[in-house]
């Protein structure tokens, strides 16, 4: 990949809903461009848009108006087929709630993602529980999601999300449903991965939005601005975000 | 872990709901098993029933008893009758009589019957009787065709002098030119026939009767051509009607046609009416089947909304969620079944045939009901109903949950999380 060329570009992005007779403009005429690795944190107050504009990007909703390209690819033309496909390789979601699987195993909820792409059951066996094992969580393999703490199953959810190797990691307020500790130690987890990788994480917490390497601040669906963290100067990787 | 195994195991989040709703399709999958025993069980029934009654048609000459020498009643068929009736469709066979009567004292008259060696011994009488029985000798041969031989009646052989231990030595003298009020003289020669069998029918005037091959009688008689009687036997019952209507068209008003109706009102109501009902019965079990499904599944795509849009989220197909929720439904139904056809097997029998009676046996012509108030409902099932409810009950899960998997496939990944 072209370092020069961005992972993620948005045209001129609007996306509306319509609440009764009353349409709501959730992002307006946004632009942006996000390149290759790194974490980038979205923040805003409530309403504000971060939560769709994560949403467009990760192809789970299309934009009224716009292009949303990712990878190269413009998602929001892209085929039920040919979308399936770019959730299951480019992108992988990490969820406020953990959305994992409640009759799987921590081991089974991490080789789902690779199951659906094909991967065979001894490969992706082995490379579940390498990642499960990287985030400590080697001894949690055989436990469902209801023997978990907050903290594991998010831990389980970062590890299922690059199970495919993606290049793009979505997080939904990754820390919302846990406490201090368990949101630092997320964080930091989410920092870890995405030195391979772009993460982009929407958060309300302002503390550790400013870990990431780029903070977009949204307001009322528009970009309010963008700027480098404290963090940028002490990361390797900083250099590919626009000052 | 594929898709069929996530489905197999999402059966078993909630075991008191999945034990509900296996009792649930199992009910209507008992109700389709019995219907299906109950509607087998009559077909056997009626089918019995249907080879013991009457599917045999008689012919005479319109308005005459056709019996060649009876004062006023000496009218026959003619013999072209014969073969006509023959090429009619559905007409096993036919078995043309001739009937001649012959004074004795007492009790006034005796009747001879000409007939095919291979044909049925029936009796000249008014039902009474069933066919002769030979306690003596024995019966025609076809060999016996154009010979002077006969079987004779007990009560006849009785007023002949003739013992049962003289059956094939003893002769008994046929004269024609014999007369009675009722019978007119024919100016024929006699003739002596040997007796070869001699028969007991259990009445009266059944046993007075003599039996001889039709040719044997024709020369007798002198009755070149034509025929008293003609028996029309008919393959089913189900035909009786359709062959009397033929036989109306192709005689018309030669002859009288004497039916029986009975049999064919049999066949047209009672096994019609039942298979009918149980038919109904089976299709209502297989909808309350469909619609167990369909509801079970409809509520586990609302329940678990935002776990389809995970899956879909982190690339599971379309088929995948297809498969997914088809393997459920497939599994609930199949479980359903296998709940009912133990509860068939255990108390079939006795559930069967209380819903028979209850369900079915009021709707039945009253004059039929004794004849079904022992029906034997059985709790087997072959392995063609094993195959035939199997191939129902994934009809039904799949009938039965494609509205679920729609709404399922349908629910865009955000749509299926903001779900709850």
């Amino acid at each position: 990949m072209n370092s020069a060329s961005p992972l993620i570009q948005l045209r001129s992005v609007s996306k509306s809903y319509w609440k009764g007779t009353e349409s709501i403009e959730a992002i307006a005429e946004l632009d942006l461009e996000l390149p290759e690795k790194g974490m980038v944190a979205i923040v805003g107050p409530s309403g504000s848009g971060k939560s769709t504009l994560l949403h467009l990007i990760g192809a789970m909703d299309r934009p009224t108006r716009g292009e949303v390209v990712v990878a190269g690819q413009v998602v929001n033309r892209l085929s039920q087929a040919d979308l399936t496909h770019f959730r299951r390789q480019t992108v992988g979601f990490v969820f406020q709630t953990f959305n994992l699987i409640q009759n799987l195993t921590a081991l089974e909820n991490v080789a789902l993602p690779m199951e659906f792409n094909g991967v065979g059951k001894s490969e992706r066996t082995k490379r579940a529980k390498a990642l499960l094992e990287r985030f400590q969580l080697g001894h949690r393999l055989k436990h469902r999601p209801n023997e978990l703490s907050g903290g594991e199953m998010q831990r389980v959810a970062i590890a299922r999300a690059i199970a495919n190797e993606p290049r793009l990691v979505l997080a939904d307020e990754p820390t919302g449903n846990l406490d201090s500790r368990s949101g630092q130690m997320i964080y930091e987890r989410l920092h870890e991965i995405s030195r391979d990788r772009t993460v982009l994480v929407v958060t309300h917490a302002e503390d550790l939005a400013r870990l990431a390497d780029r903070v977009i601040h949204i307001r009322d669906g528009r970009l309010a601005q963008a700027e480098g963290s404290e963090a940028d100067r002490h990361r390797p990787h900083a250099a590919n975000f626009p000052q | 872990m594929g898709m069929v195994i996530l489905g197999l195991r999402n059966l078993l989040r909630n075991k008191l709901r999945l034990v509900l709703v296996a009792i649930l399709i199992g009910i209507p999958f008992f109700l389709l098993l019995a219907m299906y025993s109950i509607g087998d069980a009559m077909q056997r029934q009626t089918a019995v029933l249907a080879e013991n009654v009457n599917t045999v048609l008689q012919l005479r000459a319109r308005g005459s008893m056709g019996h060649v020498n009876m004062v006023g009643q000496d009218r026959i068929l003619p013999q072209h009758v014969l073969e006509k009736v023959r090429g009619i469709e559905h007409v096993e066979h036919v078995e043309p009589y001739l009937l001649a009567m012959a004074p004795i004292t007492p009790p006034n008259f005796v009747m001879h019957v000409g007939l095919a060696p291979t044909a049925v011994k029936r009796l000249e009488s008014h039902g009474e009787a069933g066919n002769p029985r030979i306690i003596a000798g024995r019966d025609f041969t076809p060999e016996d065709a154009g010979q002077a031989v006969a079987i004779i009646g007990q009560g006849y052989a009785d007023w002949a002098g003739i013992k049962a231990e003289d059956v094939g030595k003893a002769t008994l003298t046929v004269d024609p030119t014999r007369t009675h009020p009722a019978i007119f003289q024919m100016d024929r020669p006699t003739r002596e026939l040997r007796i070869i069998g001699m028969y007991a029918s259990g009445y009266v005037f059944g046993d007075l009767q003599l039996f001889m091959p039709i040719n044997t009688f024709r020369s007798i008689y002198g009755t070149g051509e034509g025929i008293s009687w003609l028996f029309v036997k008919v393959d089913s019952v189900d035909s009786i009607s359709l062959v009397a209507q033929r036989l109306r068209e192709t005689v018309r008003d030669v002859a009288d046609i004497l039916v029986p109706e009975h049999a064919a009102v049999f066949t047209a109501t009672t096994s019609r009416t039942v298979t009918q009902i149980s038919g109904a019965g089976g299709l209502l079990a297989i909808v309350l089947m469909v619609t167990v499904v369909f509801f079970v599944l409809l509520m586990a795509v609302r329940e678990r909304a935002r776990e389809i849009g995970t899956l879909k989220a982190i690339g599971a197909s379309n088929g995948g969620v297809t498969v997914q929720f088809l393997t459920k439904a497939v599994a609930l139904s199949l479980l359903g079944g296998a709940l009912g056809l133990l509860l068939f097997r255990a108390v079939g029998s006795l559930l069967t045939g209380r819903l028979f009676a209850l369900g079915i046996g009021p709707f039945l012509p009253s004059h039929y009901k004794p004849l079904f108030e022992s029906l034997a409902v059985g709790n087997q099932v072959s392995a063609s109903v094993l195959l035939l409810a199997f191939v129902v009950a994934v009809l039904a899960a799949v009938i039965g949950g494609s509205y679920g998997v729609w709404l399922a496939l349908t629910l865009s990944p955000l749509e299926a999380m903001k779900h709850e």
